[in-house]
């Protein structure tokens, strides 16, 4: 079970988490990050946070990329993102999603979702450890409140 | 008869640079697929590079490649007498445009969604496409009964790689399976030709995240192989001690995937606790809790790890036993489901814990994570007492190398050739290919609830079968 931080770096504690239903698609990695959210989504329903990974776009209010989008999964992406009812925000997770990383455009991938769509969250690492992943969506989250 | 045509394969005319690899005339590979008929030698990859077709065959002490040039026809397929040639055939065809005579042409990777066709070929061309992409067509039986067709995959919202199943369910159980591949396909073998070896290991690092260190070191030797050069004891010692962390942490998620799906809390939690744990041991050892680059090993690289977290780790060990075993455990839920049988793990080629499984027991979920439990604790054993590592010798050395390793879902190979210091060729074969292939006789008559525990139990990765 990931030992997640209560704590900024800074040392303050960490805001109130906000309900966040998350539905994530691996669009073609190493699946490293995806690794690592299955570490924090352990952790987050060990602790009973709001934020949760749900197994359907129809309840998600975010999609989270990990892996650089290949050229068979963006007609799939595609379709989660329009399966997602309200409001919907979409985030990209590590090197791959953000710009490409070692996986670049060729005739099988289309690159990193991240220089072609605008996401709210956008955080590299290759691949990121999961108390940066839940960082990143907290910090989102206060700065979206604050709006 | 395995003797024997083991014994046609070396009769190969041409020398090559490459240790046990024998290139055929094309009588003698005919001879070879008649002799393959009456033997069990397993097939155990086949691929291409646009001039031969190789086909690797487990054979003891070295393996044996078999190379025959292609025709402007293509080349005798080798499925008729190994039904796993199958999917590395409709690759070929896939990315070189390379016919094998008398097997299947459909796609296997191509889903009609590639700008270019035959992408790796010297003179590729540009593809209308299918925008609407592939369709499926039922099975007669399904379609008779009135059933319903279900799909698995591509995105279920979970943490592995994307792949497609087409379950057709006449009744309450499936009985057709169509997989669909290539989602995740990245056209690796593309994208390392020209690469110096040192930026060629980065993208092999990053093949299949939870076999990482496994095809590090199989790159690696085969690397050292292709130049002639021996593999330093220490690189070989960090080998086995981080492949046997890989292996312990691959397995513990599959355990804590299991547990959760099973409804078995207290495994899960408890796997997961121990899955955190060895994260934060490689992070410790290498600096990364996940095991990308570490193999040429840097020079502060430890040679043990710390004793008080490793007996820590075997205490939860024995504690997962127990519950693994207890009344209702998962031992007991797990029995009787996706059943892999050792005959249908030889024809497809399907080595390591899985092929260990079906061999030691009817092959079911139960026998699959057992292998996984004994597997951590003698991994556990490894890292408490290493053996002591000597030199690995280089076998051949005239610019082409074939390597291997044991990764977590079982054997899994390299082979390059290089040129002028570069990556001209490379191949690569995983495991999860040839787990894609028994799906469908694996799931036959399983629940359309019990398919993601089938699939995890296998450690089947679309992103090691795609590259």
């Amino acid at each position: 079970m990931a030992r997640l931080h209560l704590f900024w770096p800074e040392g303050t504690p960490l805001p109130r988490l906000e309900a966040l239903d998350i539905f994530h698609i691996e669009s073609g990695g190493c699946t490293g990050c995806a690794l690592e959210l299955a570490s924090l989504s352990r952790a987050l329903l060990a602790g009973n946070h709001p934020i949760r990974f749900v197994s359907t776009p129809r309840q998600a209010g975010m999609l989270l990329l990990t892996g650089s989008l290949t050229v068979g999964m963006a007609p799939v992406v595609e379709l989660a993102w329009q399966a997602m009812p309200g409001p919907r925000v979409l985030a990209v997770v590590g090197d791959c999603a953000v710009d490409g990383g070692l996986f670049g455009g060729n005739y099988a991938v289309l690159g990193g979702v991240g220089v072609r769509a605008r996401s709210s969250v956008s955080l590299p690492g290759c691949p990121p450890a999961p108390d940066e992943i839940l960082a990143a969506l907290v910090r989102w989250q206060t700065t979206e409140g604050e709006r | 008869m395995s003797v024997e045509v083991a014994a046609l394969i070396r009769q190969g005319a041409a020398p090559t640079p490459c240790a046990g690899r024998f290139v055929l005339e094309a009588e003698a590979w005919q001879a070879m697929i008649a002799g393959l008929r009456a033997t069990d030698l397993p097939l155990l990859g086949l691929w291409s590079d646009g001039v031969q077709v190789h086909a690797l065959f487990h054979h003891d002490p070295i393996p044996l490649v078999a190379s025959v040039a292609v025709s402007p026809d293509g080349y005798p397929a080798l499925s008729p007498v190994r039904v796993g040639a199958q999917g590395p055939e409709r690759i070929i065809h896939d990315l070189w445009g390379i016919p094998a005579i008398g097997g299947r042409c459909e796609p296997w990777l191509d889903q009609g969604r590639w700008p270019v066709a035959t992408p790796l070929a010297a003179h590729r061309a540009p593809t209308p496409g299918l925008p609407e992409g592939r369709e499926f067509i039922d099975d007669a039986a399904v379609r008779q009964a009135g059933g319903t067709g279900l799909g698995y995959g591509p995105a279920e919202g979970n943490f592995r790689a994307p792949f497609h199943l087409r379950l057709g369910l006449p009744g309450a159980r499936i009985e057709a399976v169509q997989p669909c591949m290539g989602y995740a396909h990245r056209g690796l073998a593309a994208r390392l030709r020209g690469l110096a070896p040192q930026q060629a290991a980065r993208l092999v690092a990053r093949i299949d995240a939870p076999a990482t260190v496994a095809h590090q070191l199989a790159f690696a030797r085969a690397l050292h192989n292709a130049t002639g050069t021996a593999m330093p004891a220490q690189d070989v010692a960090a080998g086995v001690m981080l492949g046997a962390m890989e292996r312990i942490a691959t397995h513990l998620d599959v355990l804590a995937q299991a547990g959760a799906m099973l409804g078995d809390g207290r495994s899960a939690t408890l796997a997961a606790s121990m899955l955190e744990q060895m994260r934060q041991m490689c992070r410790n050892v290498c600096g990364r809790r996940l095991l990308f680059d570490v193999i040429p090993p840097a020079a502060t690289f430890p040679v043990r790890v710390d004793g008080a977290q490793l007996a820590t780790l075997a205490a939860e060990h024995a504690s997962l036993h127990r519950l693994f075993w207890r009344p209702r455990g998962l031992a007991a839920q797990a029995r009787g489901k996706g059943v892999l049988s050792a005959t249908m793990a030889a024809r497809l080629g399907i080595m390591g814990g899985n092929a260990r499984a079906a061999r030691k027991g009817q092959g079911d979920v139960t026998d699959r994570l057992e292998v996984r439990l004994g597997e951590i604790g003698a991994s556990l054993a490894l890292l408490a007492a290493p053996p002591e590592s000597t030199v690995m010798e280089a076998e051949g050395g005239g610019e082409e190398g074939l390597g291997w390793a044991e990764g977590p879902a079982g054997l899994l190979w390299h082979w390059l050739r290089l040129e002028a210091g570069h990556v001209a060729a490379w191949w690569c074969g995983d495991p999860s290919l040839a787990l894609a292939q028994a799906l469908p006789a694996i799931l036959s008559g399983a629940a359309y609830e019990d398919v993601d525990l089938i699939v995890v139990s296998l450690g089947m990765s679309a992103t090691g079968a795609d590259l």
